[in-house]
């Protein structure tokens, strides 16, 4: 592929970054509801407070809430504003859909596009498929070529590594895309994700034009794609194109009432957002198109003054490289996007709260930014949203805190104006938590924008009464849990880099959700009781949180099972009803996979480590990939110590860094390759007695273990 | 190499360990995606009358070694004559050469072709030294260093505390403790 340069030529070198006008004008107008909103709450928290004068529970109790109010605000005016730009006649002037005329969709694709998949320890198999599926869609819009894929692996468990080699060897053969799909795996995962990213710019990030990032479970389409690339070569003021990625495969009712609500209330919140934030949005880290020269020149990352987990190395990384990408003069921003853009979500709640655990301290973290000279004041803006999203949550608890002292020293409420003031705020909040939903509802029953057939509409709104449910019942757990989060944040407790399940394996973890929030339901209890001597009312009142609270455990058990709705019609989307081609065809792909011949699951466990050591193909691929080296970390009396104690004793006997060890190395996987083989069966443990014996009957092809079996294009 | 010949009557070693060979490299074999049984009877038996050969001179290794060792050197052979003026060291030769095969679909085109250096396919030869690949494209190195960054004042001050509250972390916990014992005191007052 040829290499082509930077620079777009013949268009205005600011095209795609709005208006300054336009954009003062529209925070001007969203700022002005929200603030009008949050003043008017306050205001009337204040009038309902300050009847006998303020106390200092009283004052706390305001402080906590004026921040809470002006999120929900947020929330509100966001929605509202999308569901108006969705039903207005006349087009959003800055929509970027418009700077693409007819004749541009079956133009050739000049610039060159890296599209990137950073991996650590997934599932070889969706991420291939995922793959193969995106290549494919690509390819179907004949403007392909000037795009290449990188798998970029931080993978540390030596099996997902070698499948990684495997898979991307049999998917190259398959789709004769050797040149077109790249491996590369890094000996040190320097940085996690965001070093994975930097570490391929560095390397080959001159050769392209733009960088198209993905997670491993993302998945676009080929005509989104181009499209991207085609809005970027219009538009080259935009250093970051970002689309809304849709929520698929869910299996559980967590996964499935999440993947409702994302395809329900998404599509008008993005089109709020877009309206404020202009060219200002947010980078989401994947599922987004990003132009590298300046991606290179402005984005690198540095670290954050103290020790992690509130300093050092930046988790959430994507805010950032907004933000430093809107510093350095270039427009980021947000692509409405209906199809085309998916990923997959947790699907159980504590897989949920893990992922909030590692996003929470990202954003936490950006608390040494918002002060940082030089942002954008919509940066900072975005900084300050990120952290709210989670220590709103503390702050909910407090505000909690404080109602049950307020509630233990109770004043009469016999005022008139404060009375009222209590009733409008009350009438007011439950509008601004309920209105949006609603009215976006009402959308979708008037315009069928997710579904046409008026019985899939009414399914619909049966299924929005029905989230609401679980959101409600959900909202308590977790307030408690990323309060603790934020706290934990600040306390320096961090956490470790782990991979994210997205698959329930097997069935719910009872043991799991029994430990994990047992603590949540004692809280229930202490609370309740206290709240039940404190004042009756008050605890009536405070009843629905204890009640989430108190049923956490068997909460987090239904919302993390099969039984999802699916056979009642609830919480369908138009990706479940009518998958688009790209899903159907990793769908069908990964149907296939599953009924593939299983090897003992002894043998299944360290299946890379197996086919490594044993199959001649394999290990020939793995010891090519290797990075051949002068000198080595360790002795080699060490290395055959190791492998030695591999052969004699099986991979149980080996830690994850002796593996790790012995795998890097060219000569001794060569060797073992042979020793093995050389050994006779009483020299060897039953492991590979077993493995030899049964290998060669549950492989047709040492490359197929993971990918569906497809003939070559 | 000969047509098959089965006659193989080994000199040292017992019958016992040279049955456990001869199931070895079946199975060794059969790794090779060599699904066509005659070659891999003709390899089987090559082998062994090579590794038979060597036990005779090293008794201290066992038939199985041997055969594995053999089988290797003739791998090592034909992969030299197939990749001779490629300058590939030894493990890339081997490595490399393994895959090439099973990268041109040898297995299934060529098995009686399969480590016959004296009777080597040209189409092979030319499949085989085309099908070594790289696994990414050629570098372009590139800079991308972070540039400095002004926190400001809030952030220095933060910076301090926490550095010190991270220096102590007794008094950090000391802290949490005292919000927590004062918010249970307080409630303890309300409710006396």
């Amino acid at each position: 592929m040829s290499v082509i340069g930077a620079q777009t030529a013949n268009i205005n070198a600011t095209a795609g970054m709005p208006p300054p006008r336009i954009a003062r004008m529209r925070r001007a107008t969203f700022f002005s509801f929200v603030g009008l909103g949050t003043i008017v709450g306050t205001w009337l928290m204040y009038a309902f407070l300050s009847e006998h004068g303020m106390r200092w529970s009283e004052w706390a109790l305001l402080a906590v809430f004026l921040p809470l109010y002006y999120q929900l605000n947020v929330g509100f005016w966001t929605a509202l504003f999308g569901v108006w730009l969705m039903n207005r006649p006349k087009p959003d002037s800055l929509n970027l859909w418009r700077t693409l005329k007819p004749e541009d969709h079956d133009a050739d694709i000049t610039a060159s596009t890296a599209i990137i998949m950073p991996v650590f320890n997934e599932d070889v198999t969706r991420v291939f498929e995922g793959l193969r599926a995106i290549y494919l869609s690509l390819e179907q819009t004949g403007h392909s070529k000037n795009f290449d894929f990188f798998i970029l692996s931080d993978s540390n468990q030596t099996s997902q590594w070698i499948e990684e080699e495997t898979a991307w060897l049999e998917l190259c053969r398959q789709l004769n895309a050797f040149g077109r799909i790249f491996y590369r795996k890094r000996r040190k995962p320097i940085n996690r994700k965001s070093g994975n990213v930097s570490d391929f710019c560095r390397r080959w990030g001159k050769r392209y034009r733009y960088m198209l990032v993905l997670d491993a479970d993302s998945l676009m389409s080929g005509n989104l794609i181009t499209s991207m690339a085609r809005i970027m070569e219009k538009n080259p003021g935009i250093g970051i194109l970002q689309t809304f990625p849709k929520q698929i495969g869910a299996e559980t009712l967590l996964g499935r009432v999440m993947q409702f609500a994302q395809a329900l209330y998404g599509p008008p919140f993005m089109a709020g957002l877009d309206y404020w934030q202009c060219g200002e949005a947010n980078f989401w880290g994947h599922n987004a198109i990003v132009r590298l020269e300046p991606f290179i020149k402005y984005c690198a990352l540095p670290p954050l003054p103290g020790k992690e987990p509130f300093g050092g190395h930046i988790l959430s990384h994507d805010f950032v490289e907004a933000a430093l990408m809107r510093k350095a003069g270039y427009a980021v921003r947000l692509l409405n996007t209906n199809r085309g853009s998916y990923e997959e979500g947790p699907p159980t709640l504590v897989d949920m709260l893990k992922r909030d655990r590692r996003w929470c301290q990202g954003n936490m973290q950006h608390f040494w930014l918002l002060f940082a000279k030089g942002w954008h004041p919509m940066s900072r803006v975005n900084f300050a949203h990120g952290i709210l999203s989670y220590a709103s949550s503390l702050l909910w608890f407090l505000f909690l805190v404080f109602s049950t002292f307020l509630a233990a020293t109770p004043l009469p409420h016999v005022d008139a104006q404060a009375v009222r003031a209590e009733q409008i705020l009350l009438g007011v909040t439950a509008m601004l938590i309920f209105l949006p939903k609603l009215t976006i509802l009402l959308d979708e029953i008037i315009t069928g924008r997710l579904f046409k057939p008026l019985k899939l509409r009414l399914l619909t709104f049966i299924s929005s009464m029905a989230d609401t449910v679980v959101f409600t019942l959900m909202a308590p757990v977790l307030m408690i849990f990323h309060s603790q989060f934020v706290v934990y944040t600040v306390l320096g407790k961090g956490v470790r880099w782990v991979t994210q399940r997205r698959k329930l394996d097997g069935g719910v973890d009872w043991a799991e959700v029994f430990f994990t929030f047992w603590g949540v339901s004692i809280i229930a209890v202490i609370w309740g009781t206290i709240g039940w001597f404190v004042s009756h009312s008050f605890f009536l009142w405070f009843c629905p949180i204890l009640v989430s609270l108190l049923l956490a455990i068997p909460v987090a058990i239904m919302v993390s099972g099969r039984r999802s709705g699916l056979r009642f019609g609830l919480f369908l989307t138009p990706e479940e009803t009518d998958p688009p081609s790209v899903l159907a065809m990793m769908n069908d792909n990964l149907t296939e996979i599953k009924g593939r011949i299983h090897l003992p699951p002894e043998l299944e466990k360290h299946h890379g480590l197996l086919q490594v050591c044993l199959d001649p193909y394999v290990n020939g691929l793995h010891v090519s990939l290797l990075r051949r080296r002068k000198s080595i970390d360790v002795s080699r009396s060490y290395l055959d110590e190791i492998a030695k104690r591999l052969i004699q004793q099986g991979p149980q006997a080996l830690n994850a860094q002796e593996i790790k060890a012995m795998i890097h190395d060219t000569e001794t996987v060569t060797d073992l390759h042979y020793r093995l083989w050389s050994a006779r069966d009483h020299e060897l443990a039953p492991f590979w007695a077993t493995a030899i014996r049964q290998y060669n009957l549950a492989a047709s092809s040492p490359f197929t273990h993971t990918l569906a079996q497809r003939e070559p294009a | 190499m000969e047509a098959v010949n089965i006659q193989f009557a080994p000199e040292t070693g017992t019958e016992e360990e040279w049955n456990e060979a001869y199931a070895r490299l079946a199975d060794y074999f059969r790794s090779y995606q060599l699904h066509n049984r005659i070659r891999r009877t003709q390899l089987i038996l090559e082998t062994l009358r090579r590794a038979a050969a060597a036990h005779k001179l090293d008794t201290k290794r066992t038939p199985t070694a041997h055969s594995i060792e053999e089988a290797r050197r003739m791998l090592k052979e034909w992969l030299g004559a197939i990749y001779s003026d490629m300058n590939l060291n030894e493990s890339q030769l081997e490595a490399a050469g393994r895959l090439g095969f099973h990268l041109s679909g040898g297995p299934a085109r060529w098995p009686n072709f399969f480590l016959d250096k004296d009777n080597l396919s040209q189409e092979m030869m030319e499949a085989m030294r085309s099908a070594i690949r790289a696994s990414g494209p050629g570098m372009q190195v590139s800079k991308m260093t972070p540039r400095d960054m002004d926190l400001g004042i809030v952030s220095e001050v933060a910076e301090d505390t926490f550095d010190r509250l991270g220096r102590h972390p007794i008094l950090r916990y000391a802290i949490l403790i005292s919000i927590v014992g004062a918010v249970l005191g307080y409630l303890y007052l309300l409710l006396r």
